[in-house]
């Protein structure tokens, strides 16, 4: 289970990383599909700037990512194989403009560290109105975003992706 | 910045919320045409991955109405209703429940309720505030939570939530209330009280 600013990651096969009901956060997956290594994060904040050092500065995308790529290449990923699925960043209120900026600053924000350090986004269920939870589920290296009221579905599966990114 | 806060401060917080609410549930009370009671409220302070799973079940269905609040401290109201207590509420009122008219009269009871709320710290504290216009949304119980913390406390790494429930007497049917204050908000709220 991966919280608000806690980030995990796995090679055991037995294990399934999920962040449940994402709203303006943002679920950052990376997997390395061969090896089976996988890392979740759990990105509540765009960028750390401005804000007070001394606390968790995990829940920022500009912390955040690099740690997460840190520690699934210290399982055994492969940094040149790393593969991102992004899902969450949604406007769950339409009227507080506030919550409106953050998911997408988020989104933007995550996208750009990915993009500095070379890794491709093959997947995203992001923006909208919903809630997601997502799964990573290490046995079969698979990705599944279940939205409120909604059922589970695959975004991710050994083959590739199954929806844009 | 991990900030404390001291049992007479806690004690202070959680005396604001019962009087605040307390209004809230009058205001409540003439809406529905029932009594309202209220719970003890509590101030909780807590490091914000536990701060969901401390307000309910993730994936929850719920209906929260969202009020801003501007002016000398920052901070979010957010109601919280289980559709079936919605669909309750929503009875007491003769209106459908699970449509636009149902949404807008639980928008108008988070509206009144939040209102009364804001107001009444207004005039406990001398504080000048103002709520902004509601909002509402029907998700998972986490992702309206986690929204609502991302804005507010997402500067430190504590949130603190006063909590308090008001129950329709005579029926299963309860609204929570959380008051969600940024960390300058809480310190400026203790400042008007003298803490």
């Amino acid at each position: 289970m991966v919280r608000m600013g806690e980030l995990a990651a796995s090679a055991g096969s037995a294990d399934v990383l999920v962040a449940l009901g994402l709203g303006s956060c943002i679920g950052l997956a990376l997997v390395d599909r061969r090896t089976g290594v996988a890392g979740l994060a759990h990105v509540v904040l765009p960028a750390s700037e401005g804000h007070s050092a001394g606390q968790n500065r995990m829940k920022f995308a500009d912390f955040a990512v690099p740690e997460l790529i840190h520690r699934v290449v210290r399982l055994g990923g492969r940094k040149q194989k790393l593969e991102a699925v992004l899902v969450g960043g949604a406007s769950m209120f339409a009227v507080s403009s506030g919550t409106l900026e953050v998911g997408q600053r988020n989104e933007a924000a995550v996208r750009e560290q990915l993009e500095a350090q070379r890794i491709p986004v093959i997947a995203a269920e992001t923006g909208g109105n919903r809630g997601r939870t997502i799964r990573v589920h290490l046995d079969d290296m698979r990705i599944s975003v279940r939205e409120a009221g909604g059922k589970e579905a695959n975004v991710m599966t050994p083959q590739g992706a199954l929806v844009g990114a | 910045m991990s900030t404390q806060y001291s049992d007479l401060q806690l004690d202070a917080l959680r005396e604001l919320a019962n009087i605040g609410s307390g209004t809230a549930s009058t205001a409540l009370s003439s809406m529905l045409g029932r009594s309202v009671d209220i719970s003890v409220p509590n101030a909780i302070v807590l490091p914000m991955p536990e701060a969901v799973g401390t307000i309910g079940n993730a994936e929850d269905d719920v209906t929260g109405i969202v009020l801003g609040v501007l002016g000398d401290m920052e901070a979010t109201v957010l109601l919280l209703v289980s559709p079936r207590h919605a669909a309750l509420m929503c009875g007491m009122l003769g209106v459908p429940a699970d449509s636009e008219l149902g949404e807008s009269a639980l928008l108008e009871i988070g509206n009144i309720v939040g209102t009364s709320y804001i107001n009444a710290l207004a005039g406990m504290t001398g504080m000048s505030i103002e709520p902004t216009p509601p909002s509402i949304a029907t998700d998972m119980l986490a992702a309206i939570v986690e929204s609502v913390l991302a804005t507010r406390a997402a500067a430190g790494d504590v949130a603190l939530l006063l909590d308090s429930d008001l129950v329709v007497e005579g029926e299963d049917c309860s609204v929570s209330f959380l008051l969600v204050p940024d960390q300058g908000g809480v310190e400026q709220l203790l400042a008007r009280l003298g803490l």
